[in-house]
């Protein structure tokens, strides 16, 4: 019973440790330093780190193939059972890895999964090394099981597997990283956005052609961005004339005020006919 | 037509009264064009900021006189006379008594809250060097903090050796750096790291994931502190690590992009801080560039264990009154932008 269970759990264990050797290689092919990934061997000396590193990725990657290799009839006895009892020895290390580090720096994520892995492994992640562990020692000795027949046996088969991929799942720190990643969009505050490009969108606007009248500079006086806004600050007649761009490719908003000037008599005079348009409105730029 | 003027550029931790007037003039003009706090950030409009009823203040001078009970100290000109309470510490390189510090020394006062002329705590000389390590000089280890304060000269304490080298194993140039120590005229005498040494080099800065940002549009990480570039910077704000690009950042002492993903802000911005671990907050002036912030990725772990990346590096006396401790170098922070 559970026969074909047991030699699924290979397959798992392959794809686990392929997929955590891919997403290291990724992170250091695209820092161009192995560096990158020695959070995952910080308990080792400082001079070990890089060749515990290459020796961790190596020994996943082998591990993996060697698994996949060992599937079926190809890897029937002593081999497979090799490789299973050291898949389960890899992840036992692990796991005590994993406690280490939670107890000496608290501070770095395990790097098991490269980028993924970037927060402080909790208890979560120690429980899901120990599955695997577990998993790998159970796969030994499965042998080559026929697939279970169709009907109660067969839908067993199944539950068992999709109750084990959900647990492996909610241990899962990685698994919110990757889906919060998959449903990001980065927000306006952090794109970058061009000053002269916002000035020609303010040129173009509703606001700006009822206002240029006031204004008495070609040259801005002062210009920021904050946020999802330009802040454009003109010279005007009765104060200054303060234009906010919205940071949007196309029709951004504007806003408009005339500020008085403190300590300008002429503002002043002007103030009471200049200060009544404050905050002008939405007012695309076409 | 020029549509961006040179002095657009960050002044780079401003300092000066037309600093502080510009800050000023752009908080107006703001107001002004948008009128209303939270316009900025999506769930900012839920955050409210109430004065607290007795907040922590703290002052910086020079040390004129002092005795175990009575401390003198030169502020702005102005001779005050603190009491030091019966519990009050004092820090100098370490825990130290009050008869150690000499006049002369620049100190940092932490009042007790409501009392204007009671001193809870005394920070005598401690200074700060972050950066990049350019090489080393007649044993001396010279560290790039941008180019407002350029190049720093770092002595590490013998006592210190071990501990520094335990947090920072590659001295070597390119390696970050992040130490905490006596200040003595232009060299800093390392007593402690104040973080330790990131995994890569400052020119291969490693870009993380975003800080978290909670539906609250907040976003956490660590707080750190700075000395002043010079003497009269402003006392109370925040060097911000993300300063729109566009700006031309005069701090910015790498081109590689920041460790985390923080919302692009200008000088004269508002922004609150509230230390987790204390639940102090306060609303305070971005007054120039954290370009050395940029390019740690690390975690605080004050209180907890904070998510990756500097977010504010304050002020000495907006890091004491939000309730941090300069010798801890940094407190768990969360930061919402949008006042």
């Amino acid at each position: 019973m559970l026969a074909f269970v047991r030699e699924m759990q290979v397959v798992l264990l392959a794809v686990i440790l392929l997929g955590a050797c891919a997403a290291k290689l990724s992170r250091v092919l695209r820092a161009r330093s192995v560096r990158v990934i020695v959070d995952a061997t910080v308990l080792f000396p400082r001079r070990l780190r890089r060749r515990a590193a290459m020796a961790l990725c190596i020994t996943e990657f082998s591990l993996g193939l060697s698994l996949i290799a060992t599937i079926g009839r190809l890897g029937r006895g002593g081999w497979a059972d090799g490789v299973r009892l050291a898949t389960a020895v890899f992840f036992l290390l692990a796991t005590c890895a994993l406690v280490e580090l939670r107890e000496h720096r608290p501070d770095l994520g395990c790097g098991c999964f490269g980028d993924f892995s970037s927060k402080p492994p909790g208890l979560r992640s120690v429980a899901r090394t120990a599955l695997f562990s577990a998993a790998a020692l159970a796969s030994i000795r499965s042998g080559t099981p026929p697939l279970p027949p169709p009907g109660l046996a067969a839908a067993q088969d199944l539950g068992f597997l999709v109750t084990e991929l959900l647990l492996v799942a909610v241990l899962s720190p990685e698994l919110e990283e990757a889906l919060a990643r998959l449903g990001y969009a980065e927000p306006c505050e952090m794109h970058t956005s061009s000053p002269h490009r916002a000035v020609a969108a303010l040129r173009r606007s509703a606001a700006w052609r009822s206002h240029c009248g006031l204004i008495t500079g070609d040259v801005p006086a002062d210009m920021w961005r904050e946020l999802c806004w330009w802040y454009v600050v003109y010279p005007g007649r009765g104060g200054d004339v303060v234009f906010a761009v919205e940071v949007r490719p196309h029709r951004p908003a504007v806003h408009t005020a005339v500020v008085p000037r403190p300590g300008d008599p002429a503002a002043g005079q002007n103030a009471s006919a200049a200060q009544p348009m404050p905050a002008s409105g939405h007012s695309p730029a076409f | 037509m020029q549509s961006r003027r040179a002095d657009l550029a960050c002044c780079g931790r401003c300092a000066g009264p037309e600093a502080a007037a510009r800050i000023a003039r752009r908080q107006r003009y703001r107001a002004a064009v948008q009128p209303g706090p939270g316009r900025g950030l999506a769930g900012a409009d839920g955050i409210h900021v109430s004065a607290p009823t007795d907040p922590v203040r703290a002052v910086t001078g020079t040390l004129l006189d002092i005795s175990p009970h009575i401390a003198v100290v030169a502020v702005a000109g102005e001779e005050q006379r603190f009491t030091l309470t019966a519990g009050a510490t004092v820090w100098r390189g370490g825990p130290a008594g009050a008869t150690q510090l000499r006049p002369g020394e620049r100190v940092v006062v932490r009042l007790v809250p409501g009392r204007r002329d009671v001193a809870d705590k005394i920070w005598a000389s401690i200074g700060r060097v972050a950066g990049t390590i350019s090489g080393w000089d007649d044993g001396r280890l010279l560290v790039d903090e941008g180019v407002t304060k350029g190049c720093q000269a770092v002595v590490i304490s013998p006592r210190a050796r071990n501990r520094v080298a335990v947090r920072f194993p590659q001295l070597e140039p390119g390696s970050l750096i992040d130490v905490i120590g006596l200040r003595r005229g232009q060299v800093l005498e390392a007593t402690m790291p104040a973080t330790s040494q990131p995994a890569y080099l400052a020119y291969r800065v490693a870009r993380g994931p975003a800080a978290v940002t909670a539906a609250t549009g907040t976003i956490s990480g660590s707080a750190t502190w700075h000395e002043p570039a010079e003497p009269d910077e402003e006392t109370r704000g925040i060097a911000y690590p993300a300063i729109g690009p566009e700006a031309g950042c005069g701090e910015a002492a790498t081109d590689a992009p920041g460790c985390v993903d923080l919302p692009y802000l200008a000088v004269g911005s508002m922004l609150l801080v509230r230390n987790e671990c204390t639940g102090a907050a306060r609303l305070l002036p971005v007054t120039g560039c954290g370009a050395v912030a940029r390019l740690f990725h690390d975690r605080c772990v004050t209180c907890g264990t904070s998510p990756r990346g500097r977010v504010a590096d304050l002020t000495i006396a907006s890091f004491v009154e939000l309730g941090g401790e300069l010798e801890r170098g940094c407190f768990n922070a969360t930061i919402s932008a949008g006042w």
